[in-house]
């Protein structure tokens, strides 16, 4: 690696007439680059031998149109918290509250509904308590509170709020939200039945989301935040801004999520449940999402998501108890760690002796 | 490099805590283009000074002038808008962004039409200019696109300094205060450093250091500034100046040069 002559641009030259000319993205030796990759896409190369895996294992029941929608829509939901969590992480905030936000969401639009307002007052009103508890939230928190006990607090206020709302029990028989829930559109002949609404919803959030992260300047702030806070001050912008936007977007997710569980079994439940939180963050610590903040894309958070679906749904085809899912979920995030720190720690080191060789050569 | 306003000039400056006298009677002034260094032991208000200067602190007495128009800082954002700008020692970047986007952070550019309007960054633009930048610092890192925490700490340093450099000369005659630059750096990368911080003078920014690193001076100050206990006891060119004697200011064992100031 030391006589490469590329590596040498990489270093810092002092003298600028001494310049070499360098090609962006071409100065890093191989072995790095392909380190780089596994580190930042390796949850896709996973996903794809799982895929691989079941496809041979449970043939032929798992390798079909059917199988990958009814995979795609088992994760919808996940998928949904997931994004609101990962991008609460990204921001520098673990927001727990999110399965009260959820529910207290579902019951104000179940019983908005019940009382006969129209379907899309419900669901506004759903989605503008997102949008209030993140307010709530952040402005406690950039009050120099602990986001995780902040989010605490509000998780135990929000499921108490749900349930004095639904009274104790629940919204049942929501069917003018079936267009969102079961409901399947671009059904193509008779073979295809159709993709399934959450699928659709999914795919808006992640597209929208992930452009809004990497290519607008709210978006790119917002992970900067999560980085470095500090550094986003110095620079004169009002960090706190942006963490209370980073709050509101994961309460907004949160509240869609809730609405569109609600859609699905067409029943407002104002239990929050725990379990949500918990696969969610199993999808985003699987994706490699740092929890110390700023770094993570959502697509690594999507897969994430699809990983657990894909796990369950192939040991279930195969008769297997659901339990061992989750025991291999647990496994595989475990695994995944420490392949992360070796392909992380061997990047530095090469990275630092690739540098100290250039400067020993180039002074 | 003919100036006759002095970038940044602080005089009287007194600093008191409870009976503890921080800075005592100072005067130090930077012309543009001037790199000027602030020596001293620990403890003899090198630290408390910049902060001083950078408007962290307010003095107990004494006026600052930035290019011959007094200020009074309230806060670091006034020292900020005056033109003045601190590069801090752990070097206040964000880890996993690449290099063009913290140099850009705070102004980015927006792509022109309705996709500006929605705060579309223009990543084309703002990696063209971060590169025109480091090229007029005649430093060239890694491509404006790798992540700064896949840099070496030298190239971290030199990202912090060329973007603080390129936040003050906007404004005419901008100053930038380091506080220990080199203090994680091994040698190579202090030399670059160096070199770096020479081209920032060469363009007219004002440069107070303050730094242990005796060797750094020499190499890139034009005039060193010693205290001792809160003192102003030397203020000499750096060319020419006695090794020994220095040392003997910072210490303490040398007489000061200015044995009859008087304390106002």
């Amino acid at each position: 690696m030391t006589t490469n002559p590329d590596v040498a641009a990489s270093g810092v030259t002092t003298n600028p007439g001494a310049a070499p000319p360098n090609p962006a993205g071409q100065d890093m030796p191989r072995s790095i680059s392909v380190l780089v990759f596994m580190r930042d896409r390796g949850i896709f190369v996973l996903w794809g031998l799982l895929i691989a895996f079941f496809a041979f294992w449970c043939s032929p029941y798992f390798f079909t149109v059917d199988n990958s929608l009814l995979i795609a829509n088992a994760a919808a939901l996940t998928a949904l918290f997931a994004a609101g969590v990962g991008i609460g992480v990204m921001t520098g905030v673990l927001d727990l509250s999110l399965p009260g936000t959820a529910a207290v969401a579902s019951c104000v639009c179940g019983w908005l509904l019940t009382e006969g307002y129209a379907t899309w007052i419900g669901l506004a009103a759903g989605m503008a308590c997102g949008a209030v508890v993140g307010i709530v939230n952040g402005l406690i928190t950039i009050r120099g509170f602990n986001p995780i006990i902040v989010t605490i607090g509000t998780l135990s206020v929000l499921s108490g709020l749900a349930a004095v709302i639904a009274g104790g029990y629940t919204f049942p028989g929501l069917n003018q939200l079936e267009f969102m829930g079961t409901r399947r559109y671009l059904a193509f002949g008779d073979s295809f039945t159709g993709i399934p609404a959450p699928v659709f919803i999914v795919a808006g959030v992640f597209v929208i989301g992930t452009i809004f992260l990497t290519r607008t300047r709210d978006g790119i702030r917002l992970m900067a935040v999560g980085g470095n806070a500090e550094a986003v001050r110095r620079a004169g912008i009002n960090s706190n801004r942006y963490l209370v936007l980073g709050f509101v977007i994961s309460g907004l997710l949160a509240a869609l999520g809730g609405l569109v569980s609600t859609a699905v079994v067409t029943e407002a439940n104002p239990a929050a449940s725990p379990a949500i939180i918990f696969n969610a963050l199993t999808a985003v610590a699987l994706a490699g999402v740092a929890l110390t903040g700023g770094r993570g894309s959502l697509p690594r958070v999507l897969v994430g998501a699809l990983i657990l679906a894909t796990i369950t749904n192939g040991l279930t085809i195969r008769g297997i108890q659901p339990y061992w899912a989750t025991t291999l979920t647990g496994a595989l995030l475990l695994g995944s760690l420490a392949i992360e720190r070796v392909i992380q720690s061997s990047v530095s080191e090469r990275l630092m002796s690739a540098n100290l060789s250039v400067h020993q050569k180039k002074v | 490099m003919v100036a006759t306003t002095p970038a940044l000039e602080l005089s009287g400056i007194e600093m008191h805590y409870g009976f503890v006298r921080a800075l005592d009677d100072i005067d130090i002034h930077v012309m543009p283009g001037e790199v000027v260094a602030l020596l001293g032991d620990n403890g003899a208000g090198k630290s408390t000074l910049l902060k001083v200067m950078s408007g962290a602190h307010r003095p107990s007495h004494g006026t600052i002038s930035v290019n011959g128009k007094e200020h009074t800082f309230h806060a670091p954002s006034d020292a900020a808008a005056a033109g003045v700008q601190m590069v801090y020692q752990d070097l206040s970047l964000v880890e996993p962004q690449d290099i063009a986007t913290n140099l850009n952070l705070g102004q980015e550019a927006l792509r022109r039409g309705p996709l500006g309007w929605l705060g579309f960054v223009d990543r084309k633009a703002m990696r063209r200019s971060s590169e025109r930048e480091l090229d007029r610092l005649g430093v060239r890192t890694a491509p404006m696109t790798r992540p700064v925490e896949m840099l070496s700490g030298g190239q971290r340093q030199v990202v912090a300094l060329a973007r603080s450099a390129i936040r003050v000369n906007g404004e005419a005659g901008g100053i930038l205060l380091l506080d220990e630059p080199t203090a994680a750096l091994g040698y190579e990368q202090t030399k670059q450093v160096e070199a770096l911080i020479r081209r920032m003078a060469d363009q007219g920014i004002a440069i107070v250091v303050v730094t242990h690193d005796l060797p750094l001076c020499y190499e890139v100050a034009d005039r060193l500034v010693i205290l001792n206990r809160g003192k102003k006891v030397a203020d000499l060119l750096a060319a020419g100046a006695d090794r020994d004697h220095v040392v003997g200011w910072i210490t303490g064992s040398r007489e000061s040069m200015f044995p009859t100031a008087v304390t106002s």
